[in-house]
């Protein structure tokens, strides 16, 4: 038989993005995997390089445009590392609020997505109905569904506002019951079970070898989780557990995230009994004033022109919902980032993608690459 | 290795490559920050990948300072929970690293990007092709040599060109 | 690498056939063979122009209002508005009411929602796609990064408004829209359909 290159993308049902996998297939058998990317690059990190440090914000929620507010973090958290500023502890715990619904709906978001793909219809009008339930409370305290801007270097925007953690807390009860819902949908399925079981696999000394990080590597079995192991902002005073599977498939994937979702909602439940007790303010007071004055139009100004600020390296890495995120922020005294290097996840798991997809069938492509959960905006920046 | 510490570690790196490696003073952020030398980066990648338990290549990244390139890797070891910081400087004209990748597959496309972003070359790498910008574009984007412009004066400049 | 450039100065690569200015575009003996033909095919073609042209214009009321009220948008995402595009078609908002109906191939589409930043690196992928359609055939460009490149027109990646490569019926402001106003969009355009009928 002879063997040939298929093209799957730019525009493919599979691909939910602007990506190209090329797959070298002998009959129906994939012998090797070819990825291209790079067709949503849109710059960001140049662009960093030419914006004040708060004018940032606004790209980092769309390098992911589906987990928008932990970018934000990712990147403030490098930021105030590198300028040497602290957020109040009322500001923290907004934050880890905020990254714990953006988990939710993420994961929900690829929920519907995903079970889309293999093959049942009603996960996605489920999944996109109740992630727009916590789209709405985004929305109660940022203004936004998607774009947020709403962290700050020293802090966040605003506070939350009058009676939503009540609201919040409503939404978390309807969570309570639509989870072992999600669940009993797939597990039920054969289809589901036959088109995700054993297929995908990536193990867990591959999947460490290839930077392979986020619900993938923990459904391979590695027990890894920054939130609890290089623990940032307030996640050490929070009590959850970190899901890991045994199984490096489809199906132990789908299982990481399920469990994630709960662990989410009950963080989210912390977080809200908190903020109910410690009033206080949620931005800190000596922030210097250039991090957030209005910019120049971009190619007018030096951007190596120093104001007698302290120079500084921040770093920050985050268990964001697709995995390890990290961000790197050079301060070198003026008004910008002299660098800001973001890692994504999603771009390490595409590249690993020949490992986990060579000896299966064409058929199997849909099921194992939604499996990653892909981003293309957060992997092509 | 099991009784492994950061304070063992690096002072065995130390003596080990000699000259070619410098502890550089550390932020709170990373367990330490390591400056090797150009030519003996595959080695000493080895030694923290086998020895060290850094298993884990989260990031490799590059900054142009105009006088130097310097080419940053960030490495995770699952049993001292923290990054450590190694960096290698490279001259501006023809940049070039030994490629890291014989040790984690995982720098492969972290390298692919920065020779597309920043034009520095690794040698050994398997495959470096660009991978974000197109085949066939003329620059490095990330140099600060490479300006932004309004899509206008772009027009208009080309206009006059 | 290079010192200086005018970096993002990307060009748009239309398919121009290169052609000799001293060699005319229609060879003469072609000319000659034109002019040497018969009149009574002449007489056939004018006569079934004829016929075509009034068919048109008789069924073309009935295209019109059957084409505009099952606009098929090609299922595609590009960026961020690829998801309040997926949100328009989910359980909240539910845009299929307006026989508006997500299809996978450009063959079956009339409709192109650019739904996110065009890079030049898709730009060609992009043109192939829209010349794939069939006629008739409409364009919205949802947000802003279509409209005019949004807040990465200062890139040196990306097409600052993706009417710099097809003809763009309807603009949807937002970063991204809300799906109401990619609703809207859709529904102004099948007014602007309507009015064209005349």
């Amino acid at each position: 038989m002879s063997e040939m290159w298929i093209n799957m993308g730019p525009q493919h049902p599979m691909t939910h993005g602007l990506w190209n996998l090329r797959v070298k297939v002998d009959g129906e058998l994939i012998v090797d995997a070819d990825p291209e990317i790079g067709y949503l690059h849109r710059g960001i990190e140049k662009i960093c390089e030419y914006r004040r440090y708060n004018e940032v914000v606004t790209l980092m929620d769309r390098t992911c445009y589906v987990a928008g507010i932990a970018w934000e973090q990712l990147y403030i958290m490098a930021a105030e590392e590198a300028l040497n500023i602290n957020p109040p502890p009322r500001a923290e715990y907004v934050r880890v609020l905020s990254q714990e619904l953006q988990r939710l709906s993420s994961h929900v978001m690829w929920y519907a997505a995903y079970v889309q793909d293999i093959g049942l219809m009603t996960p996605f009008l489920y999944g996109m109905r109740d992630r727009d339930l916590i789209l709405d409370l985004f929305q109660s305290y940022t203004g936004a569904r998607m774009t947020y801007e709403f962290m700050r270097v020293g802090g966040v925007r605003n506070d939350v506002p009058v009676g939503f953690t009540d609201r919040c807390r409503k939404v978390m009860d309807w969570f309570d019951q639509r989870l072992p819902e999600y669940e009993k949908v797939c597990d039920n399925s054969t289809i589901f079970l036959e088109r995700t079981k054993g297929i995908g696999v990536l193990k867990a000394a591959d999947c460490v070898n290839d930077g392979v990080t986020g619900p993938m590597l923990r459904a391979a079995g590695v027990d890894r989780d920054l939130r609890r192991d290089r623990p940032y902002s307030v996640y050490p005073e929070l009590d959850f557990d970190v899901a890991v599977y045994d199984a490096p498939d489809c199906y132990g994937r789908y299982r990481v995230r399920m469990e994630e979702m709960k662990q989410s909602v009950r963080i989210v439940r912390q977080v809200l009994d908190w903020l109910d007790r410690n009033p206080g303010p949620v931005l800190a007071e000596k922030v210097p004033r250039f991090v957030g004055t209005p910019s120049p139009p971009p190619g007018k100004e030096i951007y190596v022109e120093r104001r007698g600020y302290p120079k500084g390296r921040g770093f920050s890495a985050m268990e964001e919902p697709h995995g390890e995120a990290m961000a790197y922020i050079i301060n070198e005294g003026a008004e910008h980032p002299y660098r800001a290097k973001l890692r994504s996840p999603v771009f390490v798991n595409i590249a690993a993608s020949k490992d986990y997809l060579v000896g299966y069938r064409v058929s199997d492509i849909p099921a194992i690459m939604g499996s990653v959960d892909i981003c293309v905006g957060e992997s092509d920046r | 290795m099991t009784d492994l510490t950061l304070a063992t570690l690096l002072p065995a790196l130390e003596s080990r490559f000699g000259p070619d490696v410098k502890v550089l003073p550390s932020r709170k952020e990373v367990l330490g920050v390591v400056q090797v030398k150009g030519e003996r980066l595959v080695e000493v990648a080895r030694f923290l990948h086998d020895q060290g338990t850094f298993t884990h290549c989260a990031l490799v990244s590059g900054v142009d300072w105009i006088e130097h390139i310097e080419v940053l890797y960030h490495l995770w070891s699952d049993a001292l929970k923290g990054y450590l910081e190694l960096t290698v400087e490279t001259a501006p004209e023809e940049p070039h690293v030994p490629s890291v990748t014989s040790v984690w597959r995982g720098a492969n496309w972290h390298e692919r990007e920065t020779w597309d972003m920043l034009g520095v070359r690794f040698d050994g790498h398997p495959d470096l092709r660009r991978v974000l910008m197109p085949e066939g574009y003329r620059f490095h984007p990330l140099r600060k040599s490479f300006e932004l412009h309004e899509p206008e004066e772009l027009e208009v400049k080309a206009r006059h060109v | 690498m290079n010192a200086t450039n005018t970096s993002g100065t990307a060009r748009i690569i239309t398919h121009v056939k290169e052609t000799d200015p001293m060699e005319p575009e229609v060879p003469f003996a072609e000319v000659e063979a034109v002019q040497s033909k018969e009149y009574i095919p002449v007489i056939k073609e004018t006569l079934t122009g004829m016929i075509q042209r009034g068919l048109d214009a008789a069924t073309k009321p009935v295209f019109n209002w059957a084409g505009r009220n099952s606009l098929f948008p090609l299922h595609w995402g590009l960026a961020c508005c690829a998801i309040e595009f997926a949100a328009g078609f989910g359980a909240r908002w539910d845009g299929e009411r307006f026989g508006v109906v997500p299809r996978s191939s450009p063959r079956q589409c009339d409709l192109l929602i650019v739904n996110g930043t065009v890079t030049w690196k898709l730009s060609h992928k992009l043109i192939t796609l829209w010349e794939q359609m069939p006629e008739p055939k409409w364009a919205i460009a949802m947000g802003n990064c279509a409209t005019g490149g949004g807040p990465f027109r200062t890139a040196y990646s990306v097409v600052p408004g993706v009417n710099k490569l097809i003809p763009v019926d309807v603009y949807i402001a937002g970063c991204p829209p809300r799906p109401e106003a990619m609703l809207d969009g859709i529904l102004r355009l099948e007014r602007l359909i309507r009015e064209r009928r005349a």
